[in-house]
């Protein structure tokens, strides 16, 4: 069986829903920083796959640019994370509700 | 077609200075003056205030006299460009429609400022009476579509303030129904001016928001187009009336406004809504006007009978005068509806009429309140007793309110109804049972309360200061002028309402063999002398009525 | 793509795309200035003093604003005349093998950006002051964040776009949790980074789509494929490219706070410290509209018929929802939270419009415009305002916290009431020729409808001002008034007792902190959101903007390419 893009698009499209749903439901601030991690690596799987189909350089040179994004989205969510964890050590995202109106 | 409103500009007299744009700059500066005065120094603020309104009123006085009697355009245009890229100009001008009414802003200003003092914070409060002044006489003059828009709304802003600030009671809560309301209603008039002046100016070429020029090309409309623009404007000038379902803020905001706030709303503001029927509604889209005014004239009769009904059963003073207000602005609304000249021409004289005897009305309730801190009818009663020459003033006002010949009220409803009968009878035939229950529910409430026995804290009312006597004076001249010698007055305004009925008739046909006698100048003639000879004995019997009083 | 200059020594040098750097000054004098700043103040410890780094932002933004003047006069002659900048392969006006584009469009907007970054840095001076927080962090990331912005609006490279993106949100991020002692902002900030994360996330698998249905992230690319070109692209393939708008759209939904990408807005508004919401509402929002319509209606303008319903759907969504749900708030920063919902609405709307075939796409695109500077001056002023009165700690926002405040700072009650009015959209305001011209664009377009649904929905929106302007001047004077004439001189002393009290005891109570603070604000404080008010008026008497300037950013932004 040939391996075609749209395998590889497939696998994009479920990792980035699985991201998705998993940023949705679970409630533990780190894991739903891993799953945002989960979204945009599943995105450079489709550059990587468009960019094979194209035979264009120019989706996977923007794969790189995710990457040095998403290194810099790390440090500062981790930072937040660990600033608002400190504060309050087993501390869930429901437990965030002061802001409400 | 820019040529039509250059033509219009040189045709008009030539301003001797910038004289309309000064009636609005006047208040304008006046308020800026007051805004930089010490915060402790409130009786500066009342005298500038008095000064600048004063001076504004003369201005508009100036422009009653060098106003041209038979010319039926605008006069003493003053027009620049503004926000060329919108089309949008500053465009101010005077008929003999709207003359009156900004004469009529000039005097209520400085008579309501004096014959009312602020309670408490006295700078904001004539800061935004300066500022009502400014854009009221903005609204009245502007000839420009959007720039009328524009003081139509901004008008809402001090009349919050004052009422919110300086009110009675449920004060801000009367202010946010009056300002949610009004702008709740002008909402869709933005964007029918918008719609209006694209769809125009997408057959003439040429955006703009003129309204001489919009009047001569809105025939270029579809229906439906012209049918959604009117609707669009008429609900905001009917909130603004009000008309009869939308009328429900104003009794709130009249009942709660300060003295000075309800003379103003109703002696002005109101007016903002009927001048807006005619001058947007039948002069802009004459088809549609005349293809809904069955509505409108429904409308104001609806408003007649409910407004006096309504009043008859109040308990509060100043409650009573507001729904007389709605009543009376009925039957403006039927006279602007009747769409012929003395149906018109009526109208636009009650306008008058009513800001002066309704204004008057409302600075007497104001004094009985300040005097009795109540204004409970069944509280109130035998004032005669104490107060005969307020209660003498009361007469003559109440009589000019109710319509008594001799007095200014009269000829403008008889006018109306004149009009009326002749193009839609049965409504005037309805209206007509309006002016027996205003002459009830007046008569009544001024029998409850300067009748009988003098009860309770009454006895120690005090009557009218001398300097009061001299704030209302002008008023009751004006009641007892207008009532006995309307001709002046009529004769401004006719040429421009003529012009009006001859346009509308160009442009909705089959309009004129409608109406039988559409314009009969000798009708006029007659009616005036009609209104003189029964002016003289009513006068006596106002005087009578006074005599009786003290 | 931004090309790096890679010199190697042993091999021969990578050629450099020409780069004409005249036309990068506004941004690089943004970003350079923000680095040049954490360095200086690292290296020289004097200077972390407070008023140092206010200055030298305020500076910053100013001489990016200055530089934009030559910028504006070289673009404003290649719209007009043609020509074009560079070698012109990538499109006549782009620069850097075609990763960024300089035209009247994106002067206009970095000005706006400047603006909101010279009014917030003013603001920021008296916050950080009275908080007793130290640091020029605040202006590093702030000037980050506004050049992140400029390439946002400036990006002519969908990816280019996603850096732009990410680096005005991440510095966002960042200082909503800045203020380190309030439990309340770090939430904020945590909040504004997860679902600013997951709208990037859905921005970037936009990207993808669209690259994979075209073959090019460049703007002009993705133009060139759609169907309105000389045949259609064999190699487009139309789901592909309307699942890639779909997310892009939500991404941007997500940043400019759109109905229903909305919710996490009032939370963060509420939560982050008032200066940076001001930024947050101004600048940010700013950016996110610029880089909306700028591939919206560039990029993927050959597919205006399948976009505009949507952002149709969602700006209706936002002037209703945003000015119905301030309702039943009584937090001032929530209620400017709902306000700035339904002005992101209108905002929509113009785009909505800009997109017309027919003569609506200039207004439109002019209304946007001007939108967006009358915007920005607006709601920094308003939540400058809410800096002050929210006292030490930042925490009083309730609505009546701001009873009295005509009487404890007339001056201050009067700038918020000429913003919150503006903001209601009345006459002689910036805000009413703001909506006037939306709903020009829109009837010029035929779309009355949505026009008068706008409108109506501004009504509804007028209430939160109305509430916020009573709470100001009514309900105080009022208590005293309805009581007794005579009582209100006394009542009137009896309250000025405290608040005599209040000066000296400065650090006794918070009530004390918060009269002082209303009372006597910081003077840069004060002077922004003075400036914003005259700013507001002088937008209303003249909103013509000096003759052609808005007309030619405009058709710029049409034409861009």
């Amino acid at each position: 069986m040939r391996v075609t893009e749209t395998w590889y698009l497939t696998l994009s499209a479920l990792l980035f829903t699985v991201g998705f749903v998993g940023l949705l439901v679970r409630r533990n601030p780190l894991v739903m920083f891993m799953s945002l991690e989960l979204m945009l690596n599943a995105v450079n799987i489709s550059f990587v796959a468009f960019a094979n189909k194209l035979d264009d350089i120019a989706g996977q040179t923007a794969v790189f640019f995710v990457l040095v994004v998403a290194a810099a989205e790390v440090v500062v969510g981790l930072s937040i994370v660990v600033a608002v964890m400190r504060r309050r050590p087993s501390i869930t995202a429901d437990d965030l509700r002061s802001l409400k109106g | 077609m820019i040529p039509v409103a250059l033509l219009a500009a040189e045709s008009a007299a030539p301003a001797p200075f910038a004289l309309l744009p000064s009636l609005i700059a006047v208040p304008v500066l006046t308020a800026v003056f007051i805004a930089l005065l010490p915060a402790n120094r409130g009786d500066f603020a009342k005298a500038a205030a008095l000064v600048g309104s004063t001076i504004t009123g003369a201005i508009s006085l100036f422009v009653l006299a060098v106003f041209e009697k038979g010319d039926p355009g605008f006069q003493l245009v003053s027009q620049h460009s503004w926000v060329s890229s919108l089309g949008l100009s500053w465009i101010l001008g005077v008929d003999g429609i709207s003359l009156f009414l900004v004469v009529l802003t000039g005097i209520l200003f400085p008579i309501a400022i004096v014959t009312t003092e602020a309670h408490h914070e006295p700078k904001p409060y004539y800061l935004w009476l300066m500022l009502l002044m400014a854009g009221s006489m903005g609204a009245f003059l502007a000839l420009d579509l959007l720039l009328f828009f524009l003081f139509f709304e901004v008008v809402l802003v001090p009349m919050y303030f004052l009422i919110g600030g300086w009110g009675h009671g449920e004060r801000v809560k009367a202010a946010m129904k009056f300002f949610l309301y009004t702008m709740a209603a002008s909402a869709l008039m933005l964007v029918g001016i918008v719609s209006l002046a694209v769809l125009v100016g997408r057959e003439t070429g040429v955006p703009t928001f003129d309204v001489r020029v919009l009047a001569e090309n809105s025939d270029v409309l579809s229906h439906t187009a012209a049918l959604l623009i009117f609707l669009s404007f008429a609900t905001a000038f009917a909130v603004k009336v009000p008309l009869f379902p939308l009328h429900t803020w104003l009794p709130d905001a009249h009942t709660e406004a300060p003295t000075a706030g309800s003379v103003i709303l109703a002696g002005v503001m109101l007016k903002l809504g009927t001048y807006g029927f005619i001058r947007f509604g039948l002069y802009l889209l004459p088809e549609i006007a005349h293809e809904l005014a069955w509505i409108f004239l429904t409308l104001g009769v609806v408003g007649i009978v409910y407004g006096a009904a309504v009043a008859t059963m109040q308990k509060d003073l100043k409650r009573l005068v507001a729904y007389s207000s709605i009543a009376h602005l009925g039957f403006i609304v039927l006279g602007v509806f009747a769409m012929n000249a003395q149906g018109l021409t009526g109208a636009v004289l009650q306008m008058v009429n009513h800001g002066v005897s309704t204004g008057a009305l409302f600075i007497l309730v104001g004094w009985v309140y300040e005097r009795r801190h109540t204004r409970e009818i069944a509280l109130l009663g035998g004032l005669q007793g104490v107060a005969p020459i307020m209660a003498a003033v009361f007469t003559v006002v109440m009589l000019s309110s109710i319509g008594l010949p001799g007095l200014n009220g009269f000829v403008g409803e008889f006018l109306i109804l004149l009009g009326a009968f002749s193009s839609a009878r049965w409504w005037a035939v309805v209206g007509v049972s309006g002016v027996i229950l205003a002459a009830l529910y007046l008569l009544w409430a001024y029998q409850r309360v300067f009748h009988g026995p003098v009860s309770g804290d009454n006895e120690k009312m005090s009557d009218l200061k001398l300097s009061e006597m001299f704030g209302i004076a002008p008023l009751i001249a004006l009641i007892i002028a207008m009532g006995v010698y309307p001709k002046p007055i009529l004769d401004r305004i006719e040429p421009s309402v003529d012009a009006l009925v001859a346009h509308i008739g160009q442009r909705v046909d089959g309009f004129s063999e409608q109406e039988p006698e559409p314009v009969a100048p000798a009708g006029v003639d007659e009616l005036i002398a009609t209104a003189e000879a029964s002016g003289h004995g009513g006068e006596a019997e106002a005087q009578e009525a006074e005599e009786g009083a003290e | 793509m931004i090309a790096l200059v890679a010199q190697d020594t042993q091999t021969v040098a990578l050629p450099g795309p020409p780069v004409v750097w005249s036309l990068l000054w506004p941004f690089l004098i943004l970003a350079v200035g923000g680095v040049l700043l954490v360095t200086v103040t690292s290296v020289v410890p004097v200077l972390r003093g407070r008023s140092f780094p206010a200055a030298f932002t305020c500076l910053t933004a100013l001489a990016s604003g200055l530089s934009l003047i030559p910028v504006w006069q070289r673009v404003d002659r290649l719209d007009l005349v043609g020509g074009t900048i560079g070698s012109g392969t990538e499109g006549p006006r782009s620069l850097v093998s075609g990763a960024y584009a300089v035209d009247g469009f994106t002067v206009f907007v970095t000005g706006v950006i400047c603006v909101s970054v010279f009014l917030t840095a003013l603001l920021l001076d008296g916050y950080l002051r009275r908080e007793g927080l130290d640091g020029p962090e605040w202006y590093v990331l702030m000037l980050m964040s506004a050049s992140g912005g400029v390439l946002l609006a400036s990006a002519n490279d969908l990816i280019v776009s996603f850096l732009g993106l990410e680096i005005l949100s991440i510095a966002a991020y960042v200082m909503a949790a800045l203020h380190l002692r309030r439990a309340e902002s770090q939430e904020a900030g945590f909040k504004y980074f997860v679902l600013g994360a997951l709208a990037s996330a859905f921005f970037l698998y936009g990207i993808a789509l669209v690259y994979g249905a075209t073959g090019s992230t460049t703007l002009q690319g993705i133009f060139a494929a759609g169907p309105n070109a000389a045949g259609l692209d064999p190699r487009t393939d139309s789901s592909l490219i309307l699942a890639g708008m779909a997310l892009l759209l939500v991404g941007f939904a997500f940043k400019v706070s759109a109905v229903p990408f909305h919710f996490w807005a009032p939370d963060v508004y509420q939560g982050a410290p008032s200066p940076v919401v001001a930024f947050m509402a101004s600048g940010v929002k700013v950016a996110g509209f610029a880089g909306l319509a700028r591939i919206f209606l560039y990029a993927f303008q050959p597919y205006w018929a399948d976009w505009r319903p949507a952002i149709a759907a969602l700006a209706v969504l936002s002037t209703i929802v945003g000015g119905l749900l301030a309702l039943a708030q009584r937090n001032v920063k929530r209620m400017l939270a709902y306000s700035s919902i339904n002005h992101a609405g209108f905002m929509l709307l113009a785009i909505h419009a800009a997109a017309s075939p027919d003569d609506g796409g200039q207004r439109g695109a002019e209304a946007l415009l001007f939108y967006l500077l009358a915007y920005t001056v607006m709601v920094t002023g308003t939540f400058g305002v809410a800096t002050i009165v929210g006292g030490r700690g930042d925490g009083r926002h309730d609505l009546d916290d701001y009873r009295g405040l005509s009487r404890s700072n007339p001056l201050l009650a009067g700038v918020m009431a000429i913003l919150l009015f503006s903001q209601a959209g009345v006459p002689f305001t910036s805000g009413f020729f703001a909506k006037f011209r939306v709903i020009g664009a829109l009837a010029s377009d035929g779309s009355y409808a949505l026009g008068g649904a706008a409108m109506l929905a501004a009504v509804i929106s007028a209430v939160l001002y109305l509430r916020i302007v009573v709470s100001m001047f009514l309900i105080d004077n009022g208590e005293a008034h309805e009581a007794d004439h005579e009582a209100v001189d006394a009542v009137a002393g009896g309250r000025a007792a405290p608040e005599a009290e209040g000066d000296t005891l400065v650090e006794a109570s918070p009530e004390a902190s918060v009269l002082t603070s209303v009372r006597a604000p910081a003077p840069t404080a004060l002077l922004a959101v003075c400036l914003a008010a005259a700013v507001t008026l002088v937008l209303g008497l003249l909103p013509d903007l000096g003759g052609g300037i808005l007309s030619d950013a405009a058709s710029a932004l049409l034409l861009a390419g």
